[in-house]
């Protein structure tokens, strides 16, 4: 299905990991380069246009991500992101230019008319978390464990782009009885998966500035209900989830009038920190809400 | 060979003195490959508990009328086997299911008015609140090409069983939006031929509680049994809307923004998004701009470290899509009667 080969991948971080979430691209590095992953990055590439680009000019959105696509291609190799909104636009287009070969002709055209390579169709677009349980498999990510979480409760919180529509993904989005990445990650590293109603719902984030307070509410529900089920810490694969969630959690305590107080950081951190690697490649100090003394409490260990 | 049994925990509700009180009650219930969770609550009824209510008429996928939250999704409980879900076969919310058990409940955003049942006037209000039917006007056309249906055969599909109103995250905050079921009828209407009126369609759908109300979860579209897709029909409601120059609100602004970002600068250039989409009202994300900046969490207005390479391929597919208009729009297959 897609055209990487040992462990090398195109990597498109995302807008929101190049500026405001950075911890989340140092610690996707800094766990790829401990797992003998390599994340090539793409120089050329441009912003996804987040279903936004694709809502006013459906054209325009279609031959940017061939573009990208294209770029990837050259390389050898398949895209891996580490968000979920550019993993599901990424994922739709590449969809349709696989399924209809008439539409990848006419952007093409357009394509080759700019001066731009044309996209052959052969790539895949995967998530990070698709990479370490599918690529490098339970076995290899089990044995860099050096610092082993002690049960510590973890929620996943999933995203709704990379879940939904469960068509676009392969068999790798919403089937959340079939492969459960998320939850698999939190175990091999020695934490506990906590259950709850919110897990596969909708971090607010594309709602954020059209009704500020129902977000609020809608983010800081979910936190609340996961610290209310025994949660510690709570973990995303999505950068934009982590700020509706993380950056954005003492905004939904002012607006629901009470303390939430769960720390939340992207599942690349989590991963780090069991990994040995020290806080500061991990970013932890870009955390809204401190995840460490709940850590230190359960014995893991603080680098 | 003994009958094989599952265990059904079903929500249970009465209304006493305005007040809903639920609790669970446990059913024991026989089955085998081919029983669905409808015949099973049918067996509950006849042979354990009569007074448990819920509603159901087909029997076959096309009323409508048994949706109901099955294992945390919301389903049609006369479309769903027993066998499935005891198997994970098919998806559920894991969070509210434990192996071996079936949880059924009402479905939710909706009053409930008796066990299972809820009161679906609020959904069936907001359908009629979009006037659905073709209306008289000056954007009326006479002639109507088979293409046209692969627009609206998708959405024909509706059976207003709730399931998408039932799992809409937008509405468990904003009890006020017109949700994903109402919303897909209105697409249907706009990309009608014989619709007279478009535009001011348009124009209402992009108000509050409209198009750009929806979180574009995608939650609707895995809900839905007859394959709609309601989520889809919003997005393509703001492309149109859009389009036909509806573009003064905030949703529109916020979309229009990233065009010219990836040309200018290839990243999304957050500060000039925010100041273009609020514009004046940019004052009120002062109290989130401080929280965000306690961590060095403000992005460069000027982001020239992250500026892409070949921008001026992005500039020239841009004018050459001006030149040469693509047209991309999906079309769905004729999927006729009972599809989905």
């Amino acid at each position: 299905m897609g055209i990487s080969q040992n462990l090398n991948y195109a990597y498109y971080p995302g807008c929101a990991a190049k500026q405001i979430q950075k911890e989340a691209d140092w610690s996707a590095r800094a766990v790829s380069e401990k797992l003998g992953v390599s994340l090539h990055d793409m120089h050329g590439a441009t912003c996804c246009g987040a279903g936004n680009l694709q809502e006013h000019d459906p054209a325009a959105g279609l031959a940017i991500n061939a573009r990208i696509f294209s770029q990837a291609e050259e390389m050898g190799m398949d895209i891996v992101t580490i968000c979920n909104t550019c993993l599901q636009t990424f994922s739709f287009a590449n969809e349709r230019l696989k399924a209809e070969p008439e539409l990848l002709e006419k952007v093409n055209a357009i394509l080759v008319k700019a001066g731009v390579r044309p996209y052959q169709g052969t790539i895949d677009v995967k998530h990070f978390i698709w990479v370490l349980i599918d690529d490098v498999g339970e076995e290899t990510l089990k044995k860099h464990v050096v610092n082993p979480l002690n049960d510590l409760q973890v929620a996943p919180f999933y995203g709704c782009h990379g879940l939904r529509p469960n068509e676009v993904f392969n068999g790798r989005g919403g089937r959340l009885a079939g492969p459960q990445y998320m939850e698999k990650l939190i175990r091999i590293m020695g934490g506990e998966s906590v259950d709850y109603y919110g897990k596969d719902k909708c971090c607010g984030f594309h709602y954020m500035l059209l009704n500020e307070k129902e977000f609020l509410h809608m983010s800081g529900g979910h936190s609340l209900e996961a610290k209310n089920h025994g949660a510690e810490v709570m973990v995303s694969p999505c950068t934009l989830c982590d700020m509706a969630l993380g950056a954005y959690q003492s905004r939904s305590e002012k607006a629901m009038g009470t303390k939430i107080g769960l720390p939340e950081m992207n599942i690349s951190q989590l991963i780090g920190m069991a990994y040995g690697l020290d806080q500061k490649t991990l970013g932890l100090g870009r955390l809204h809400t401190d995840p460490r003394p709940v850590m230190k409490s359960r014995g893991v260990q603080i680098i | 060979m003994t009958q094989k049994t599952a265990l059904f925990k079903v929500m249970r509700g009465t209304v006493i003195d305005d007040q809903l009180v639920q609790k669970t009650q446990d059913f024991t219930v026989p089955y085998d490959v081919t029983t669905t969770v409808l015949q099973a609550l049918e067996w509950i009824k006849g042979e354990l508990d009569g007074t448990l209510t819920f509603r159901r008429s087909c029997r076959a996928s096309i009323c409508g009328s048994c949706g109901m939250v099955i294992d945390g999704k919301s389903r049609l409980a006369c479309k769903t086997k027993v066998l499935d879900l005891l198997e994970g076969n098919i998806e559920k919310n894991i969070a509210s299911v434990k192996d071996g058990l079936i949880m059924i409940a009402p479905q939710r955003n909706q009053p409930v008015l008796k066990d299972l049942v809820v009161d679906i006037e609020p959904f069936y209000q907001k359908v009629k609140d979009i006037v659905p039917f073709v209306q008289d006007g000056d954007e009326k056309e006479t002639t109507v090409s088979k293409e046209s249906f692969g627009q609206v055969n998708m959405v024909s599909n509706c059976i207003m069983c709730g399931a998408c109103y039932s799992d809409c995250t937008a509405m468990v905050e904003n009890p006020d939006f017109i949700g994903p079921a109402a919303l897909a009828k209105a697409f249907r209407f706009v990309s009608d031929p014989r619709e007279g009126s478009k535009t001011a369609r348009l124009q209402e759908l992009s108000k509050k509680n409209g198009v750009w109300d929806c979180t574009r979860c995608g939650m609707c579209i895995d809900a839905c049994p007859k394959g709609v897709a309601p989520m889809e029909a919003i997005v393509k409601l703001r492309t149109l809307a859009m389009e036909k120059g509806v573009r003064g609100n905030k949703g529109a602004r916020h979309a229009m923004s990233f065009k010219d970002d990836i040309a200018t600068w290839g990243v999304l250039n957050e500060p000039f998004m925010l100041l273009k989409t609020l514009r004046f009202e940019v004052i009120t994300q002062t109290g989130n701009a401080l929280n965000l900046i306690k961590k060095g969490k403000i992005p460069n207005p000027f982001p020239f470290e992250h500026k892409v390479e070949g921008l001026d391929e992005v500039r020239r597919i841009y004018a050459e899509l001006e030149k040469n208009p693509l047209d991309v729009t999906t079309k769905a297959a004729d999927s006729g009667p009972g599809a989905g």
